[in-house]
């Protein structure tokens, strides 16, 4: 029992990491219809520049979330403008091609001045809060869990209750309607697509704070599995996405128990295709129809 | 469908780049010989996963584990039961390009994006469960794999390069024949309207299966000769980053043509070798070969339009003259 209830604690905290990099996906997905395959390199870029705040200039939780939020909305705004507005018209297997290049791009250049070794980051609020029946849970999980729960909770607010979230939301039914009807298109996938960078920044962030360790290489594995999260749930949804993220979360930390640790990679790899096989919507996405 | 005839100079070119590579091994040393043999093996994966995403439209990021099954049947065979390379050579691809039909099977009828990360997570599936199971040994890899042997001796490296040479060359002239027959038109077909052609009366689904067993056979000859070249195999060598190494030789060379994948191989993995600089900067290499192949070549190198070069349009004239009337 009380292991369970220790599993279930890591598992809604690296949910969290999971349903902020799902709903970064969801939201590319949504407003252009591609997947970006280079978000994993963002989480890492995230993660470096809390890392470089930490370390150069004062060890602040806080602060290095804003700087992440910052990192991940401006790569992701630059990106957008520079390359992706270009092939946008292009196939969805071309575009796929060019963010696997940028992700490789991106991940290099950082190994190349950042080095390809695997830094330590410091520990922040590591005092343990409390312990219920031998369920450790410490105030860095509290910290996260929240600051997790804060940063989806104002994307709810800003996709469905502002105007800029009404546009979101247009675009993403049908952007040529969308033009028509007077929206900037090309301002709104803009926004969307660099709030989608900070979600991923964000997430790499408290990815490395709650592992304590940075490296170049950290954003790949998270990156994929958080796409199996957003399938899970469905892509084409933004609350199915965080329900997704969650419940992989929860799902791998029960299957390292059950399996050994070697297979933690499979499981969220054979979830994803499950689902694309039976529900290939995801658990709360709507069915699209391809009309002729 | 009249046929293109060579011009005497493009089949005098052809010879000679035959000859070139025929005298190999006698102008370089065994060094250079062993980047040509790991040149022949990617020109194997590149116009194998060609076929996928270039002609069938199958976005495979896979690929790798099929190269991996086949690498691994083929060294398994050859040092826990001493079967001759031969037999290991065709189970590798045969077992390959079986698990290549249950992949299809699951995931074919899906759609563009979710074949290509359904393919990567069983890619990864297979390399993670050969990394933990037992009979592969695990994450030691398989050691001592031997050369083939022929006369009653084992094969040298040198006779091993004009193997290499002579499968590469056959599966060449056999791609070129396959995308020029009716499959390779249906194929096509498919790939630019999967609609169309099921309302035509093609079994899409059939098709699909074919490209991608014929493909997956293909990844997995060219694993069993890594694993017999290399003689010691890893799982750790089988990781993502090789399949996104072979989609950028083909995105680079040209998509859905024969001639493309091959040179984006041999560019890609001569470069590195050639500029000794670029040797650390390999897979920053591969990213930016990526990113430019699309955006400012979506067609390839093969696609670029050479002949606003002016000497460069001068030349082809020259191969072009007499073929250009024929048609």
């Amino acid at each position: 029992m009380t292991m369970i209830v220790q599993q279930l604690v890591n598992g809604i905290t690296q949910g969290g990491l999971y349903a902020l990099l799902a709903i970064s996906y969801a939201l590319v997905y949504g407003v252009m219809g591609m997947v970006n395959f280079s978000t994993g390199s963002i989480y890492m870029l995230g993660a470096v520049g809390g890392w470089l705040i930490c370390h150069f200039f004062i060890e602040s939780f806080f602060l290095s979330v804003a700087v992440g939020f910052c990192v991940g909305f401006a790569v992701a705004f630059i990106l957008e403008k520079l390359a992706f507005r270009s092939i946008r018209g292009a196939s969805r297997i071309s575009s796929l091609i060019c963010t696997i290049g940028f992700s490789q791009l991106i991940n290099e250049l950082v190994a190349l001045t950042f080095g390809k070794a695997t830094k330590g980051m410091p520990s922040f609020f590591s005092r343990e809060l409390f312990s219920i029946a031998g369920v450790h849970i410490n105030l860095l999980q509290v910290v996260l869990v929240l600051t997790v729960v804060v940063i989806l909770i104002a994307l709810q607010i800003l996709v469905y209750k502002t105007r800029m979230g009404l546009a979101i939301r247009t675009v993403s039914m049908d952007n040529k309607a969308a033009g028509l009807m007077g929206i900037n298109v090309d301002q709104t996938i803009s926004v969307a697509f660099s709030l989608a960078g900070a979600c991923a920044a964000i997430a790499g962030l408290a990815g490395c704070v709650y592992y304590r360790s940075v490296s170049a290489y950290m954003g790949w594995t998270p990156g994929i599995k958080a796409f199996s999260a957003a399938v899970f749930g469905g892509l084409s949804s933004m609350p199915g996405a965080i329900l997704g993220g969650y419940l992989m979360g929860i799902i791998e930390n029960f299957g390292v128990q059950i399996f050994s640790t070697g297979y933690r990679d499979v499981i969220s790899f054979f979830v994803m295709i499950v689902f694309l096989l039976v529900r290939p919507q995801g658990l709360m996405g709507k069915k699209k129809i391809t009309k002729v | 469908m009249t046929k293109k005839k060579l011009s005497p100079a493009a089949l005098v070119l052809l010879l000679a780049v035959l000859v070139v590579l025929a005298a190999f091994p006698f102008i370089f040393n065994s060094y250079l010989l062993q980047v040509a043999v790991y040149c022949g093996i990617y020109i194997m994966l590149a116009v194998s996963l060609n076929l996928l995403i270039g002609y069938t439209g199958i976005f495979s990021m896979g690929h790798v584990g099929f190269y991996c099954v086949g690498a691994y049947t083929s060294a398994l065979l050859a040092t826990k039961m001493g079967m001759p390379f031969i037999v290991c050579f065709l189970a590798g691809g045969l077992v390959a390009a079986f698990f290549g039909a249950l992949v299809g099977f699951a995931t074919l009828r899906l759609n563009d994006i979710f074949i290509a990360f359904a393919t990567m997570g069983l890619g990864e599936i297979i390399r993670i469960v050969i990394q933990n199971a037992t009979f592969t040994n695990g994450a030691l890899g398989v050691t001592g794999i031997p050369m083939p042997e022929w006369f009653g001796r084992p094969m040298n490296r040198v006779e091993f390069y004009y193997m290499v040479l002579i499968i590469v060359v056959l599966l060449v002239f056999f791609t070129y024949r396959l995308v020029h027959s009716n499959t390779g038109r249906t194929w096509m077909t498919i790939r630019d309207d999967a609609n169309a052609a099921a309302s035509l009366g093609i079994n899409v689904f059939r098709y699909k299966m074919q490209a991608m067993v014929i493909s997956c056979f293909v990844a997995g000859l060219a694993g069993s000769l890594y694993a017999t070249f290399v003689q010691y195999i890893n799982a750790s060598n089988f990781t993502i980053s090789v399949s996104t190494n072979i989609i950028a030789m083909v995105a680079i060379g040209g998509m859905g043509t024969v001639s493309g994948p091959i040179l984006g191989a041999v560019i890609l993995q001569i470069l590195p070798e050639a500029i000794r600089f670029l040797s650390n900067y390999r897979q920053l290499m591969f990213g930016a070969a990526l990113v430019i192949s699309i955006m400012f070549a979506p067609k390839g190198l093969v696609g670029l339009n050479w002949k606003r070069i002016k000497p460069i349009a001068k030349l082809c004239a020259l191969f072009e003259s007499k073929s250009g009337k024929e048609e």
